[in-house]
């Protein structure tokens, strides 16, 4: 179970959130289930060779974030609660787009055209769905 | 049993070309300590006085509840040491040196030891002149660890080893701290891998600590900030900055106090953050000693 | 002070020197057979030979197993053993001497059982007997600057005034008044004199291997 964690030397973000985000990650996605046990601080830190203490700060941000539960003593669970996938990406998405306000300002543009580029990509994403789905009906 | 493995209070060292000044450190128990410095900055003479190997010329030092060098017999006996210009005895195998250590350390596990030379890819009946420079620092880690210290004193472990003995090192070490009574110091270059597995991590310049602090602590605090200057505004003033880099419409101010609301600060005098960068522990570092020297000469 | 260290650490050079003292164990042996069996000028070359192996021996023991420990750099692996310089300079000063000793009494012996045997150098006895105690100050000399300095230069020059002073002192010994008329004599002499003589060599002893332990306590920087 813990060496399914993978972190990249070349991701230059923090280590605690490279770990954060995996196990964000699997809960996301099922494969660490609610009320499932997770491992231990030290066990985390030997199999990826990270300090404990980077660990630790991974864990105590998890549990504030309500993605975990340490129980005194007995190591961690994973939180009993389902409205996880959504603050997953929202923070995400809060990040880029005060990035994209910064470029924008940058390059002079006004908050109007910043809004419609953003949207014009959005619209972009949505036909490229619809054009796969057309393809892939044609395929069938 | 102590909460600090390690502790030096004021130790000073004076020889005729260096000296080491008002060192102050505490390692605590269970955690790991990364030790960093330029070559000559005093790495080596304090992991030494640690050992009981060089006398200090004034200060305490504290090893596992011994004071040094007066009880180094007994602090010794729970301490696995392994330096760089330490070397093994080359007429003999690396089975003669285990067979000689099992007797003196009451807690030697020959079944780890024979673990080890399995993972470490060692012949026990190989001699030690036989064996490649990187062969040589495992097979003295492996005597080592297999005594199952209680304090592992490591100066520049992973220098000089290929990448993939790099790493099965570093899964040694790390597990070897599987026991919370555990505690390792270890000394080296490799910023890369001082920043992946230390808890703690201080910095050695010209004889004098410069910094020691928690690792995501000093990770948390610097931060290099791009900015970028219409033609009227000046550079604004930050606390912590130790550096200011760049042209002179697009500054970069490394500080070493960074606050998020360092952000708004700058925008409201005028200067847009284009970017905030985390930086490394080797930028950390190299900038760190970059502003003491330039303070002291100036 | 760790008896069981200082055992370990004593059979830890032995066993990397087993092949000089076994070579040094048969050139005695046979340095024996030449003055056993040798007559006249057997005798003397015997000696020689003898006292040659002798030195040389406790020059290779005393040069590898205390200077080499700082030229190979296995310094630093002992000194992170759990002992302190007590342990290491006594395991130094012994496992030099335990090898020694045995071939100096056996030349010693040997030498005094072919006095006491043939009448016409009887007279010898004392000298001999001096010379002897001699050659044991030398080697603790040698011993106690390699321990000390942890140089090859250094100790190197003390083999040779040891060496030195074993044919100055010969000399000077065999011209003192209350020995040189015994020694040609046919009778096996002892007297004050001779008790003077070897009593200070045992002082100068005493003092060589103190004065070591002394100075190894005080070093600062024991690496």
């Amino acid at each position: 179970m813990h060496s399914d964690i993978v972190i990249s030397q070349s991701d230059s973000r923090p280590m605690y959130l490279q770990i954060m985000e995996q196990v964000k990650q699997r809960v996301a996605v099922g494969e660490w289930a609610p009320g499932d046990e997770i491992p231990s601080i030290r066990q985390l830190a030997m199999a990826l060779r990270v300090s404990v203490i980077t660990i630790k700060r991974a864990y105590l941000e998890l549990e504030r974030e309500g993605v975990i539960v340490t129980q005194h003593g007995k190591g961690s669970i994973v939180a009993p609660n389902p409205e996880l996938s959504p603050r997953l990406y929202d923070e995400e998405f809060s990040e880029h787009v005060e990035k994209v306000a910064r470029l924008g300002e940058l390059l002079g543009l006004t908050s109007e055209e910043i809004a419609w580029r953003t949207k014009e990509a959005a619209k972009r994403l949505n036909e490229g769905r619809v054009s796969e789905a057309g393809m892939a009906k044609e395929i069938v | 049993m102590n909460e600090l493995a390690v502790q030096f209070e004021g130790v000073g060292k004076r020889y005729k070309h260096f000296s080491l000044e008002n060192v102050d450190l505490e390692l605590p128990t269970g955690s790991i300590m990364g030790f960093i410095g330029a070559n000559g900055a005093g790495k080596s003479t304090t992991i030494r006085i640690l050992m009981g190997l060089v006398h200090q010329d004034e200060g305490s030092v504290r090893v596992l509840g011994h004071s040094m060098p007066a009880e180094q017999a007994e602090a010794k006996l729970d301490i696995g040491f392994v330096s760089e210009d330490m070397r093994l005895y080359g007429a003999a195998t690396l089975k003669w040196h285990m067979e000689f250590m099992r007797p003196i350390y009451p807690r030697w596990d020959q079944k780890y030891a024979e673990e080890l030379a399995r993972r470490f890819d060692l012949k026990p009946q190989q001699k030690i002149k036989g064996l490649s420079h990187g062969q040589r620092v495992k097979a003295a880690l492996l005597l080592a660890l297999a005594r199952r210290p209680r304090l592992l004193v490591l100066d520049e472990p992973t220098t000089g080893l290929d990448p993939v003995a790099r790493v099965e090192v570093l899964s040694e070490l790390m597990a070897a701290l599987a026991d919370e009574e555990r505690t390792i110091l270890f000394s080296s270059h490799n910023t890369l891998d001082v920043e992946q597995i230390s808890d703690q991590i201080t910095f050695i310049d010209r004889g004098r600590i410069i910094d020691s602090d928690d690792k995501e602590a000093f990770l948390d605090r610097w931060r290099r900030l791009r900015l970028v200057l219409p033609p009227d505004v000046a550079v604004p003033r930050l606390p912590g900055v130790v550096e200011v880099g760049g042209s002179g419409r697009l500054p970069v101010l490394t500080t070493d106090r960074f606050e998020p609301a360092m952000v708004s600060v700058c925008n409201e005098l005028g200067a847009a953050v284009q970017a905030v960068d985390t930086m490394t522990l080797e930028e950390i570092f190299v900038a760190n000693v970059h502003s003491r020297r330039e303070q002291l000469t100036a | 002070m760790n008896y069981a260290m200082v055992r370990g650490l004593i059979w830890k050079d032995w066993y990397f020197q087993r092949m000089a003292i076994l070579l040094a164990f048969l050139g005695g042996a046979v340095s024996l057979g030449v003055v056993a069996f040798g007559g006249r000028p057997g005798f003397t070359l015997g000696l020689i030979l003898l006292v040659t192996v002798v030195v040389m021996l406790s020059a290779m023991t005393v040069m590898g197993n205390t200077i080499e420990e700082r030229e190979k750099q296995t310094l630093a692996f002992v000194m992170s053993l759990p002992i302190s310089y007590v342990e290491y300079t006594t395991s130094k000063i012994l496992g030099n001497l335990l090898i020694f000793v045995p071939f100096w009494v056996v030349v010693v012996g040997g030498s005094v059982a072919l006095i006491v045997v043939a009448p016409p150098i009887h007279g010898f006895f004392a000298f001999a007997v001096i010379m002897a105690v001699e050659i044991l100050v030398s080697t603790c000399l040698m011993i106690a600057v390699a321990l000390v300095s942890e140089s090859k230069g250094w100790t190197i020059a003390a083999m040779v005034t040891g060496n030195l002073a074993l044919n100055v002192v010969g000399y000077l010994v065999a011209h003192i008044a209350g020995i040189r008329k015994q020694m040609w004599g046919t009778a096996i002499y002892w007297n004050a004199t001779a008790t003077i003589l070897v009593a200070s060599e045992v002082a100068l002893i005493a003092l060589l291997l103190g004065g070591t332990f002394f100075i190894q306590s005080r070093k600062k920087d024991f690496i």
